[in-house]
Parts: structure tokens; sequence; C-alpha cells
């Protein structure tokens, strides 16, 4: 949950002219030093684990086969690039990632407006909507599958049986929706409390102005409500993708990745790789792949946001 | 702000309360479920009623006599517990430093933890469970509590520089004129001021690290350490052929309404921390 807001200049200092060229290097590293605890820990937690990472994606190695252990260069690689079920996993990762992220966001702005309106209870109401995000995500998966995708007594098909839809298995018949469904009603509060922090940013008097230019309601939210929020959206979007891509708890408990590969994305690939079929080699060189694309395409969309920022601020 | 378009008319009132009242069935329809089924009987959860045709405590009554979940909630509550208790101790340490101080390659250290916020956790997951097993942390307390601070300790020193910001830092210069050392100024004068982001940060970590399954379900195999989450996956009826639904929604209810119940005091506060930092003003 990082934003390029973070690195925010601290000019309150003042600055003595020569400041830092005559700090020495004692100094400096006493400055550095409330930040290296945290920094050290990190890094040796992430980077350590990693570099073994790295190590297993050139080996060969089944942990059903003891003793199989060799070097094999890229072969893991090439063995995931050329694997059908990881590229059905990049596949869905894809799209489960995208249609969520998607409809939370237009869920999300729908609210954020609706309680950015003053009426009776809205802190309750505010409440009552955040509350989803905050169900434990392995609990909320569960009862879904339970008790509200369960053919004969699930909720869902009880509230659409006046549609004429009865015992249907949403988990097993629709997957894909399904594993939406839960992942969207989860992650709406998410998008809605950004927007909403949007929408309260917004000062008064350019609301008031395009009133008095005649400006309708639907008018101002076009022209004038959804520029000034259009960073908040991609902030929210940003951050929603990079949690959402590595959705698990609700694949593992709902649908096992399936029926078949149905609903198999990214984590759960590489998890069954490595502690289901024992391919350690296969599903290193996969969470390789994995690290180094959401890096990248987490740079990209850092440097897009931090542009606009730095633009908005200019 | 509320009168965007032309005035309040009571239609147009009534017009949001009704919008407002399918809203909150919407998100609430699932959760009042969760709830109503945690009271029914083993006969009556397949009738589909929405409120239960009778009332009982056997589902409680039964995860809380079985040392499945008992032992799961001791683990679940010992290592969030301590795991936000460092991770806040170390994250106040460097938000203070990323807020306030002026240093050569600040940026860099910057980038850096942002790399590991985004370093996705389930490339990790392996490695972990090897040298977990290599130096006898699998399955134990620690095993667990190391991953959650690592995870955490963006997300914490995120949300702590965004307060960190807001503090009047001229009391700090102040104290430190005054003959304090930046250690005292920071403990004496700064610490009382932070404590209210210190404390929604410590929920917010304390949150993540009690939801976390990934881990969980890898670096745990037995009920020493296995926490609730991981607990959940292995939920079964008394036997093979019986219904797990009541007791799993006796536990989601459980472990579900402090997280509510803290949030409700705490609101203003939570939606700040996840807002104010996330975004500028």
């Amino acid at each position: 949950m990082l934003t390029p807001s973070l690195p925010a200049p601290t000019a309150t200092k003042p600055r003595q002219p020569p400041a830092p060229r005559t700090l020495t290097a004692g100094e400096r590293w006493r400055l550095r030093a409330p930040l290296l605890p945290a920094l050290v820990f990190a890094i040796a937690l992430t980077q350590v684990p990693f570099l073994l990472t790295l190590y297993y994606s050139v080996q060969s190695q089944n942990l059903l086969r003891p003793g199989s252990k060799e070097f094999v260069g890229l072969a893991n690689y090439g063995k995931v690039f050329t694997d059908e079920l990881f590229r059905n996993a990049v596949f869905n990762t894809v799209t489960l990632t995208a249609s969520t992220v998607i409809l939370s966001m237009l869920l999300g702005i729908g609210l954020a407006v609706l309680l950015d309106k003053k009426f009776l209870g809205r802190s309750v109401v505010r409440t009552l909507l955040i509350t989803p995000f905050l169900v434990m995500p392995a609990a909320a998966a569960l009862l879904w599958k339970t008790s509200m995708f369960n053919p004969v007594f699930g909720l869902v098909n009880w509230m659409l049986s006046p549609f004429g839809v009865d015992n249907v298995d949403w988990a097993s018949r629709y997957p894909m929706p399904a594993i939406v469904g839960v992942l969207v009603w989860q992650w709406t509060p998410f998008m809605m409390l950004i927007v909403l922090a949007g929408l309260q940013s917004q000062s008064p008097e350019v609301l008031e102005a395009a009133k008095v230019d005649g400006a309708n309601a639907w008018q101002t939210f076009r022209r004038v409500t959804l520029p000034h929020l259009r960073q908040f959206i991609e902030l929210a979007i940003l951050l929603g993708s990079i949690f959402i891509v590595q959705t698990f708890d609700a694949i593992f408990m709902i649908t096992q990745g399936g029926p078949g590969q149905a609903t198999t994305n990214l984590p759960y690939f590489i998890y069954q790789q490595a502690f289901r079929a024992f391919d350690v080699g296969e599903a290193a060189a996969a969470g390789v792949i994995v690290v180094v694309a959401t890096i990248t395409i987490a740079m990209v969309a850092l440097r897009v946001i931090s542009n606009l920022f730095t633009e908005e601020s200019a | 702000m509320a009168v965007i378009g032309g005035a309040e008319t009571p239609a147009r009132k009534a017009k949001w309360a009704l919008l407002d009242v399918v809203v909150v069935v919407y998100a609430l329809v699932p959760v009042l479920w969760i709830v109503s089924l945690s009271f029914k009987t083993k006969g009556t959860i397949t009738d589909g009623n929405f409120v239960p045709r009778e009332w009982t405590l056997d589902n409680y009554q039964e995860i809380f006599t079985t040392t499945e979940f008992v032992r799961a909630l001791v683990n679940s509550i010992g290592i969030a517990l301590i795991a936000t208790l460092i991770a806040v101790v170390l994250g106040t340490m460097a938000a203070y430093a990323v807020a306030r101080l002026d240093f050569p390659g600040k940026r860099a250290l910057i980038g850096v933890s942002l790399l590991i916020a985004m370093f996705p956790q389930v490339s990790l997951v392996s490695p972990l469970f090897d040298i977990e097993r290599a130096l006898g942390l699998f399955d134990t307390w620690p095993g667990l509590i190391l991953p959650y601070i690592t995870f955490a300790l963006p997300l914490a020193i995120y949300t702590l520089s965004a307060f960190f910001r807001e503090i009047p830092w001229e009391l700090e210069k102040a104290a430190k004129m005054d003959g304090a050392t930046p250690a005292q100024a920071f403990l004496k004068v700064i610490a009382p001021l932070a404590a209210p982001g210190v404390f929604t940060t410590a929920i917010l970590v304390f949150i993540f690290a009690w939801n976390d399954f990934l881990f969980a379900i890898s670096l745990t195999s037995t009920e020493r350490a296995r926490t609730v989450p991981a607990a959940l996956s292995f939920f079964t009826g008394a036997s093979q052929f019986e219904d797990p639904t009541g007791t799993i929604s006796a536990a989601a209810v459980v472990i579900t309404i402090p997280i509510i119940v803290f949030v409700l005091f705490f609101q203003r506060r939570i939606v700040a921390g996840l807002t104010s930092g996330a975004v500028k003003g």
C-alpha cells in the first residue's frame, strides 16, 4: 500500500547553505539509522528467499524423486513458457483481475457518490459498507461457497428463484463469475473509500460555480467531478490490482482452481506446482516470472501516476 | 456539497433513502445470512429461511469445545499481536526517518520498500518453506510472525509517514532548543502526538496478519501454529456426511465480530488511515 505520495519533500528544516556536503559519513548513517532496522529486516526476509527461488529456478528438482537435483540452466523457464497450464493461469489471472477491478470500481464510484450526500445515519451506513472488506477473506470465501453458492439452499439461488433459476451449482457451472462475484463484494469498499476521499477533497466553490453556469447534476459530475477524481481512481485501480492479482484464499476455498483449470490463477498455479506436484523447479521459475512481471507493470503504472501527481501540483 | 443539482425536496430525500436501503442490503445480506446460519439448528440449516425458525447456540458450543478452533484462535491472536507490535515499532522508526529526516539516498531507500510492498508473496512461499524447515521454524509462531512483519512493514511505514507529516514538528525543534537530544525530543514530545496514528496503523497491521491465508496454510502443518484462516479450510462436520455450514458460520461470526467492533469504534481513524495516506490533501 505504498504510493507515489510517500516521498514528500520535507523542507521544514531551515537549510544551512552547505548542508548536504558538510555531513560526514557518520552523520549520514546516524540520520539513516531509524530506517535501517525495518529495511534490513524486510530485505533479508524477501531477498534471501528470492535468491533461493532464483537458485531453484535453474535446478531440476522434484521432491517426489529424491536426489533428482541437477543444474538445468534455463530449462525450467522454457518449460513454464511452453506449459499450457501456465498460459491458462496467466489468462485467468488477467480475466479475474480486470473484471474484479472494473466492476468493483464502478460500484465503488456509485457508492461513494451516494455516501457523499448528507443523510441520516450516513456514518453507520459507511461502516456497514466497509464490513465486507473486513471479514476474514478465507472465512468469507468459505461461506460464499457453502451458504451463498450452494445449489440446494444457497442464498443466490433463493434470491434468483423468482426469475426461474433453480438449483444451479454456481461454483462449478460458472466458476469464474462466482469468484469474481465474491471478490467484487470484497473489494468494492476499498475502491469506495478512495473515491470518497477524492469526492470530499473537491472544493465546494467549483461545484457551486458549475451550478451557477447552468450545468445539471450529470454534467457537473461528468465534466468537473470525474476529471478531479481521475487520480484517485487510478490510484485505487493500481493498488487494487496489485492485491487482486495475488488472490489466493478465494480460489483455494471455493474452487481449488477448478473445475479442471478454469479458475487457476498464477498464485494458485505456483502453489500447486510447489506443494501438490512438488515440481519445485518449475514453480520457482514461474515465481520469478511473476515477480518480474509484477514489478515491471507496477513501475510503469507508478510512473504514470506520479507524473499525474506532479502535473496536478505544478 | 449535499446539493449538487436542485433543492432537497422530500421526494428527493425519499429517493436517496431508498437507494440507501438497497445499498445496505447489498453489503449486508451475506453478512446477516452468515449470522443467521450460525444460530440455526442442524435440521433447519437448509430451509432457506432468512430468520432461523429454531434458535440454537449449539454451533457456538461446538466450535468452542473443539480444540481445533480454540487452539487456532489462540495462535491467531498471539501471532497477529506479536507481529503487529514488532512491525509497528520498526515501522515507526522508519516512518520517522522518511517523514522527518533529509539524508542522501532517501529516495532509493523508499524505492526499495516500495518494491517489497509489491513483491508477490506466492513466489516466496516455497523457499520460505525450505528455509524454515532447515532452521526449525516451520510450524512455529516465529515462522509466521517473521513473514507477517515483513509484508506489514511497507503498509506500516506508509500509513505512519502519512500521519507523521501532519504533526506540528516545530514542537520538536523547541524541545531540541531547550536541550533535549533527538531521541528525547522524539519520545517526550512527538510520540504522544503520534499515538493516534500509531494506533490506527496497529489496527491495520493486525487485520493484515489476522486475515493472511497463504502463509498460514503453507508454513504450518499442525495445530501448533495453525491460525484460524488455515484451520477453517480443515473444518468439516463431526462426521463426513454432516454439513459443517453451521459451525463454519459460527466460527466466522466469532472471528469477524471483534474486527467489526474495532472498526465501529475507530472508524474515523481507520478511514483516515486508509485514505489520508493514499492521496494527498
